[in-house]
């Protein structure tokens, strides 16, 4: 293992033994048989180590639910779900952890500093399969909204995380039904629906006619 | 920050609040409906209100199979008695016994992930993420393993929480449905909302399931599939798969006299079987739960729901059915208190007025039991039944609750097989399995 995952884990054992982080970084670094200057070349605070792990458990996830046999098969909708679920189980091995951790950052969930890292490569991989299902016609291309898909996704991401923090039925079975139901509401919304057949409709009336459209 | 995050949380579609939703929608567009409908009307005064009845299902309907779960297992019950709904619901509600919109892959994966700490690649040779069919409270998956072909039903994930609040959804739906008393109403919620939940708890179901399939092997042209406990957990039960058809299928097919005959009678074997020397029958005659096997025999392929008959009402209820039994109005009166149909404060004008009627419905309703063999093709029989259910409906004297909560079930049970044998138009021997009633008087 390397120097930096063994630090973040090494950090994750304290906080969870000692429910706070470490007074300095001399002292963990010390801790941790290494000069201060070592942890400086992984990484520039306990903070900025945070942000590395959250964006970790992301990569993880997202390595781990392409490596499915299935995953080629799967819908763009299907790679949502899987990506959401996946990432809840991965997380509920570190729940405590997680709550230590998204409790003490400032923020609201989806703007928190402390998600940066994990948001940018959620958003990589929500721009992926979002281009897939356009390009399979799954999803409708709208020009300007179509960008926003993925932040519509995030704002989902970000319920899901919340929901799950609070969430006290066994296996967290409700968050599943939360995934479910949140997932597949926000990818309605990136379907054809009968407003595109409207706008559709009143440009091929505005082209095609000499009536005047009342906006 | 803390108000931020209510409101975060509020934006969450919880089940309650998106089931809600559903059921406002479905009461606009039934609004929506009879807007139409009478508009259609004022300049058509012919139109039939069939129409209206038929776009209504629709939207009830289309409402029901989004909830899934408790709900849809209303709609179900609510298709089984023809009598009290008008034919466009019936027709509608149907539908239920077979579609319903389906789990995604992803959610499967992780409901087995959970429960066997496998992906379902991992446990069997093969297994299809697109479920087969709905199973009312879970889907059906086909899958393999060492070359044998399984089906694998998979609970809907929170299902057991939702039926209490689902029910209290139904409601004031059931109450414009069926008109019934909010006293009345509750204790059928109440039955249904047991029976329910014991149909959520799939440990229970695959030990009924084996138990039964076993008791019930001595009768003939039934097949059970082999259950796998192995293979299931609380929210998961493996079996073998049944190829077959479902009832509506088969009859496409125009099946013989003598083919329909034999499923008609397979049918009444099994559930007087049940009800008389199990004395628990499988409470839950839909179509769906039969399939016909290409050869001819009828499949049973859920045990979910058992009604259990206690003596207490197993002996007055059948022994009403039994040759004769009116004779002695002493008897009949003693057995209608047993069961509730009499009750204590009824004055003897009423006393006189429900023995009559019961008298009626009871000889009408035990018919097929009078003689040796019956012609459930015969539509005299279902027209006086209907007619009779339907003058019910209308007399003020039943719209308060009668009788002990058991009928609910065993109404149901013996109407749905009278309904299933009536579409089967089958002709069954019907002195297979009598009543078996403890002497007393």
């Amino acid at each position: 293992m390397e120097t930096k995952e063994k630090l973040q884990e090494a950090y994750i054992k304290y906080v969870l033994t000692n429910g706070e982080q470490p007074k300095t970084v001399f002292i963990f670094a010390k801790e941790n048989d290494m000069p201060e200057e070592e942890f400086y070349n992984h990484f520039t605070s306990f903070e900025s180590m945070e942000i590395s792990i959250w964006a970790g458990l992301m990569n993880t996830t997202v390595a781990e639910v392409k490596a499915q046999e299935v995953w080629g098969q799967y819908t763009s909708r299907e790679k949502a779900l899987s990506l959401f679920y996946s990432f809840i189980e991965l997380l509920k091995g570190k729940r405590s952890f997680a709550i230590f951790s998204l409790k003490k950052a400032p923020g609201s969930i989806g703007n928190k500093k402390l998600l940066q890292g994990l948001k940018s490569k959620f958003e990589v991989f929500s721009a992926e399969i979002i281009q897939e299902g356009i390009e399979s016609g799954e999803l409708m291309d709208r020009p300007f909204f179509a960008n926003k898909y993925k932040d519509a996704l995030w704002i989902q991401f970000g319920f899901v995380l919340n929901f799950w923090l609070k969430d006290t039925s066994p296996g967290f079975d409700k968050t599943d039904q939360a995934i479910e139901k949140g997932v597949n509401v926000t990818y309605n919304l990136f379907q054809r629906s009968p407003l595109d057949e409207l706008l559709d409709y009143g440009k091929f009336l505005a082209k095609n006619t000499n009536v005047k459209m009342p906006f | 920050m803390i108000e931020k995050e209510v409101k975060e949380q509020n934006s969450i579609p919880t089940s309650k609040v998106e089931r809600s939703t559903q059921f406002v929608k479905t009461g606009f567009k039934i609004g929506g409906n009879y807007v139409k409908h009478y508009s259609k009307k004022l300049f058509n005064p012919n139109l039939s209100k069939d129409e209206l009845n038929e776009e209504n299902a629709a939207d009830i309907y289309e409402s029901l199979s989004k909830l899934k779960g408790s709900a849809l297992k209303v709609a179900q019950m609510l298709s089984m008695d023809k009598n009290i709904l008008p034919k466009a619901y019936v027709d509608k509600f149907s539908l239920s016994q077979y579609n319903a919109p389906p789990l995604s892959g992803p959610l499967i994966v992780q409901t087995f992930h959970k429960l066997y700490g496998k992906t379902p690649d991992q446990i069997f040779d093969k297994f299809d993420l697109k479920s087969s069919n709905a199973a009312s409270i879970g889907q059906v998956h086909q899958a393999e393993l060492h070359g044998k072909k399984l089906a694998v039903k998979i609970q809907y994930p929170g299902v057991g929480d939702s039926i209490s609040s689902d029910l209290k959804l139904v409601k004031p739906f059931a109450f414009r449905l069926l008109g019934m008393s909010e006293k009345e109403l509750n204790i059928y919620m109440n039955e249904v909302e047991e029976r329910l939940l014991e149909e959520t708890d799939y440990e229970l179901e695959l030990k009924r399931s084996i138990e039964f399939s076993k008791a019930c092997s001595v009768l003939n042209n039934i097949v059970f599939p082999t259950y796998y406990p192995e293979l299931s957990t609380k929210r998961t039960i493996t079996m073998d798969w049944l190829e077959g058809k479902h009832l509506k299928e088969y009859l496409q097919t125009n099946p013989s006299q003598e083919e329909r005959n034999i499923i008609g009678q397979a049918l009444w074997d099994f559930y007087n079987f049940q009800q008389h020397e199990l004395r628990a029958v499988h409470a839950d005659p839909h179509p769906g739960n039969f399939m016909i096997t290409p050869d001819g025999k009828l499949g049973v392929i859920d045990f979910g729901c058992i009604k259990v008959l206690p003596d207490d009402f197993y002996n007055p209820f059948f022994s009403l059915s039994s040759n004769g039994f009116f004779e002695s109005k002493e008897k009949t009166l003693k057995a209608f208190r047993e069961l509730e149909m009499i009750q204590p404060n009824d004055t003897p004008a009423q006393i006189e007025f429900y023995h009559e009627v019961y008298c009626q419905m009871i000889t009408l309703f035990a018919k097929p039991y009078t003689s040796n063999t019956f012609d459930f093709s015969e539509n005299a029989f279902f027209d006086k039944l209907y007619k009779f259910g339907e003058m019910l409906s209308k007399m003020p004297e039943f719209k308060q609750v009668r009788g002990v909560k058991h009928f609910i079930y065993v109404n149901r049970t013996n109407f749905g097989l009278y309904n299933i044998l009536h579409e089967l138009k089958a002709i069954v021997q019907t002195d297979t399995y009598v009543p078996q009633l403890s002497l007393q008087d």
